[in-house]
């Protein structure tokens, strides 16, 4: 019998049973979704990086390492494997594609995985072993040849097989480019024999190594071994490595943050409607009590509307949550743009299931709690209806202003006052809608801006040139600069304390580069001092006037640097003016041009060009992603700004019915009702509006901070994106109105009148 | 004069596939100014009757006409206007509105009523001068029912319909009640029309209408109609 009391009343409240749901459908599926998303990485980056021999620390010398090199470290206690290894980009014959041509020695570290076509042989000297992404991108396959050039030689051979590789995991040839590009940019294995084939002797600027080793003890043991420090490298500082973790801790956050706003509004969203559905079964749950039936029945009774709507609300939210994981991670999202791997099938963690289960019972508890302060005490006074707390006069009340305001206006300030939950509730919902919408907007805004002050105001040459160093003489460079009237930089790597950066010089006489700082405001190179990115100052402490020493790597050259100003900065560098370094005696070596010329012939000191263009391009479907997960946020949150505001909107409602009613009755039009219900809705969201949009701010600078800490973002915030924002959540809270408010036409006052509660 | 013209007026409620005639065929004439008691068992169709006076509900045949208006074709907003103005309510569970005070219970109504009355002077008049800013479950029932009296009259209405007034009272009270409603009909000219399964209610009457299965049984016109301290309760 009970049981068809449970249909007939899940009948009865329909909109507020399928909002619930609909609800803990999205709270759980967010849930779900942004744990799947990064875990699904976890997985399955580890797995990429595992079945490639991925290695731990790259020890680097510019000037190659001895096969006597190599034997030492091998022979290094902790050390399980190492390999002599090579990486240079190179162009692809007759083609602007530049691949980045790749020897490792012992093919167990920093290798690849063949998907297919022929396992790699060490004495191979003519085959290759291409990335699959790029061959496919480029219609190769299997059996074609493949022409690079490197020193002025063809590099050719046959494709032995298509293979994928934690290295290039994330395959950027460029340290500007921050999205890789599959067409036009790859990798090709060949084997030591190959280049002794071609080359002779084969020079190997890094060595490999997989170890367990704390960097501590790497750094100790390999001076110990090779007699000298160098430059070691270790796997965190690896693109592939650091952006892949990168997307993890992003997807954490996320996962930490999104899901809670969501959880808790299906929570509180539980509570407040079934201990609204409760008041109004008091009398019935008074009735079955008066009738026999014992509390534990009763409570059983209702725990299993809790269960009914939880159970639903979790199969939705599965379903949504590995859409959401889908959506994020899958090789032709803008994910599977980003990370080159193998292995996409979706994980979850573990203690996620747990936590939905949690959810499920605190969603039953709460049905419980509020059925339960229903039926306190005695059958009889169960069968009293609920009796709602005494009207107080209100301090707002004593005030002059009060007399003069409407009766609906003093009607729905003490209506919000009285139902203090639901008014929160629904304050809440609007500050939630609010906020996510400024929160995602403003990632676009910032990002936007970014590209606008940061490129645009920075970037002025059309093309840069990366010089081969090993081949380029000064005399060379020289010649390059006269003739394309460049512009130049040095790159050497420093050490301030432990920590490693770029140090750049920079020759700018053209001012085809230029340094930014907050909005895009120009700075000059000084010639007394160096400019530090944003990143280096927060994490060394330092401040413009400020002195401090750099160790340039693999020398014992040790320079004292003033602090001139901050400036923006892609890369953690330090940035000075070639007449500082002049001054100061530094050594250095010419690494990069900058030019207005577009058409750069091909040379052997070259060993890459890249158009401003290209790297805009490359910035642009960066922001994609971004855009993807603006969108999704902000179709949730208008979703989520509708349910809840609908819920709580019929919730009223209902409270109000017999007031309402009585209106009617006594001569109030449908159109004044519908504008009283209304206007309360129109001051919930003004004040939501304005409580949200600080809140969102608050988001989007933790968000920047947890999320972009990378990139030296400024918060930006358009104009527009408070319109729209505002717009959006007005649109949804007056939508939500019209739906309520017409259902006022629909009252019998007759029916609503008849029965004295 | 006539005020209410009631002729051929049914009230068809389908309950699944079965038709209930809570009216059946009704034809009533009531004349202004008079105290009209409507009697009849439980289910008779009072109810029914007063609230298409009323003008919350509507006839499904026949023509309700007030001061000559037929108000069984209106829209609903003009019901709204009707309301507003033409008709007072009074009901057994008093309907007041719980977040507002007494005053502003009252005084709601002049922001929809022609030609309404003060809302102090009424509650004055009801005898609740020191319970205005109150609010209603502050009061008890008769005080709340002098609200809703004072809500009616305050529209200024030609019709006073009153559903049980007393129905939630005890006899004392229940006789304030009528009390005040007799003085107040009187002194603000109005008719009266209380429905009521309580005999005694109708010696007070001009005239008393007799309601049965939904039809009219008698209509009786009492010459000389008690006072309520006249009638022994
Ligand atoms: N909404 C409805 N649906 C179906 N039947 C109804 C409805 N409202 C009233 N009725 C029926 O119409 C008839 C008249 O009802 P009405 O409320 O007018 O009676 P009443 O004379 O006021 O009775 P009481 O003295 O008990 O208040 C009853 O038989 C009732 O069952
Ligand atoms: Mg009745």
């Amino acid at each position: 019998m009970l049981f068809k009391k449970l249909i007939r009343t899940i009948g009865r409240y329909k909109a507020q049973f399928i909002s619930m749901i609909i609800m803990v459908g999205l709270g759980v599926g967010i849930f779900l979704g942004f744990n799947i998303e990064w875990k699904t990485l976890e997985v399955n980056v580890a797995k990429a990086f595992e079945d490639t021999g991925f290695a731990d620390y790259r020890i680097v010398n510019e000037r190659g390492f001895s096969e006597e090199d190599l034997k030492k470290i091998e022979s290094i206690d902790g050390v399980d494997a190492a390999s002599r290894f090579l990486s240079v980009n190179v162009p692809r014959k007759d083609d602007e594609d530049i691949v980045m041509l790749t020897v490792s020695e012992n093919i167990s570290v920093s290798g690849f995985k063949v998907l297919e076509g022929t396992p790699y042989d060490p004495d191979d000297a003519e085959g290759l072993w291409i990335s699959e992404r790029y061959a496919k991108q480029n219609g190769l396959s299997v059996g074609d040849t493949y022409t690079m050039v490197y020193k002025s030689l063809e590099f050719s051979g046959p494709i032995r097989g298509l293979v994928k590789s934690g290295e290039y995991m994330i395959c950027l040839v460029e340290k500007a480019q921050l999205m890789p590009d599959h067409e036009k940019n790859g990798f090709v294995y060949v084997s030591p024999a190959y280049m002794k084939a071609k080359v002779g002797m084969t020079f190997y600027p890094q060595i490999h190594v997989r170890s367990d080793l704390p960097k501590e003890t790497m750094i100790d043991r390999v001076e110990a071994a090779l007699g000298k420090s160098y430059m070691i490298v270790d796997k965190e500082l690896v693109t592939s490595y650091a952006e892949a973790h990168g997307e993890m801790t992003e997807g954490k956050t996320m996962a930490a943050l999104l899901p809670v706003i969501f959880l808790a509004i299906a929570i509180l969203t539980m509570i407040t409607t079934m201990h609204r559905i409760s008041i109004s079964e008091k009398t019935q749950i008074g009735t079955l009590k008066s009738l026999g039936f014992k509390d534990r029945r009763i409570l059983r009774h209702y725990a299993a509307y809790g269960l009914f709507i939880s159970i639903c609300g979790t199969v939705l939210g599965v379903v949504l949550g590995l859409g959401i994981g889908y959506f994020f991670i899958n090789p032709n999202s803008v994910m599977g743009d980003y990370l080159d791997m193998e292995h996409w099938e979706l994980h979850m963690p573990l203690w996620s299931i747990a936590v939905v289960i949690m959810i499920n019972v605190v969603l039953v508890l709460a049905t419980l709690y509020s059925v339960a302060s229903m039926m306190k005490g005695t059958a009889a006074e169960a069968l009293k209806p609920y009796a709602p707390k005494a009207m107080r006069r209100m301090w707002i009340e004593k005030k002059k202003v009060w007399k003069d305001l409407s009766f609906a206006t003093k009607w729905n300030i003490r209506d919000i006052l009285r139902h203090k939950s639901r008014s929160f509730m629904t304050l809440f919902g609007i500050i939630s809608c609010m906020l996510i919408l400024i929160a995602s907007f403003g990632i676009n805004d910032t990002l936007n801006s970014y590209i606008d002050d940061f490129f645009e105001n920075s970037i002025c040459y059309k093309t840069k040139i990366v010089l081969d160093t090993e081949q380029a003489g000064d005399a060379d460079v020289a010649a390059l600069i006269d003739r394309y009237e460049a512009d130049w930089t040095s790159s050497m790597g420093v050490q301030i304390g432990e920590n490693t950066y770029a140090m750049e010089i920079y020759g700018l006489e053209h001012e085809y580069f230029r340094f930014v700082k907050g909005h895009g405001e120009h700075i000059d190179l000084p010639d007394d001092g160096v400019l530090i990115c944003e990143r280096i100052a927060k994490k060394e402490g330092l401040k413009v006037g400020d002195t401090f020493t750099v160790s340039v790597y693999g020398t014992s050259e040790k320079y004292d640097l003033k602090v001139a100003d901050i400036a923006k900065s892609i890369s953690e560098s330090v940035m000075m003016s070639d007449t500082y370094a002049g001054k100061l005696g530094v050594n250095y070596q010419i690494t990069e041009l900058f030019t207005n010329e577009t058409e750069i012939e091909e040379s052997p000191i070259i060993s890459s060009t890249q158009t401003k263009q290209a790297l805009l391009d490359t910035f642009k479907s960066f922001t994609e992603l971004m855009n993807v997960m603006i969108v999704m946020l902000v179709f949730i949150s208008v979703l989520l700004g509708i349910v809840v505001l609908y819920n709580l909107g019929i919730m009223s409602y209902a409270e109000r019915y017999r007031e309402l009613a009585t209106l009617k009755v006594v001569g109030f039009k449908d159109r004044h009702i519908s504008r009283i219900l209304i206007d309360q809705n129109l001051w919930m969201t003004i004040l939501g509006v304005l409580v949200g949009i600080p809140a969102g701010i608050g988001v989007l600078k933790i968000l920047l901070v947890m999320l972009a800490s990378d990139y030296e973002l400024t918060l930006t915030i358009k104009w527009l994106t408070y319109l729209i924002a505002t717009a959006l959540t007005f649109g949804v809270s007056f939508i939500v109105g019209v739906m309520v408010s017409r259902k006022n036409k629909d009252i019998d006052m007759v029916e609503a009148l008849k029965v004295a509660e | 004069m006539k005020i209410v013209e009631i002729s051929h007026v049914s009230r068809v409620y389908k309950v699944g596939d079965h038709e209930q005639k809570a009216l059946d065929d009704v034809s009533l004439e009531l004349e202004s100014g008079k105290t009209i008691v409507i009697l009849g068992p439980s289910g008779a169709g009072k109810s029914t009757l007063l609230n298409l006076l009323g003008g919350l509900d509507s006839p499904t045949s026949g023509t309700i006409k007030i001061k000559g208006q037929d108000i069984s074709t209106l829209n609903a907003d003009q019901l709204a206007e009707y309301r507003a103005s033409g008709v007072g309510f009074i009901f057994q569970a008093y309907n007041l509105i719980p977040t507002l005070t007494v005053l502003e219970n009252v005084a709601l109504v002049k922001e929809i009523a022609k030609d309404p009355l003060s809302s102090h002077d009424m509650l004055r008049e009801v005898g609740l001068g020191d319970h205005m800013y109150k609010f209603p479950v502050e009061l008890s029932g008769g005080e709340q029912q002098r609200v809703s009296i004072a809500r009616a009259v305050t529209k200024n209405p030609d019709i006073l319909l009153c559903d049980e007034p007393t129905g939630a009272l005890d006899t004392e009270t229940g006789i304030m009640v009528l009390k005040l409603l007799q003085r107040m009909a009187k002194e603000h000219g109005k008719t009266t029309i209380i429905v009521t399964h309580n005999q005694n209610i109708a010696k007070m009457a001009d005239v008393v209408v007799h309601v049965k299965n939904g039809k009219i049984k008698e209509v009786i016109n009492n010459d000389k109609p008690l006072a309520v301290e006249e009638v022994e309760w």
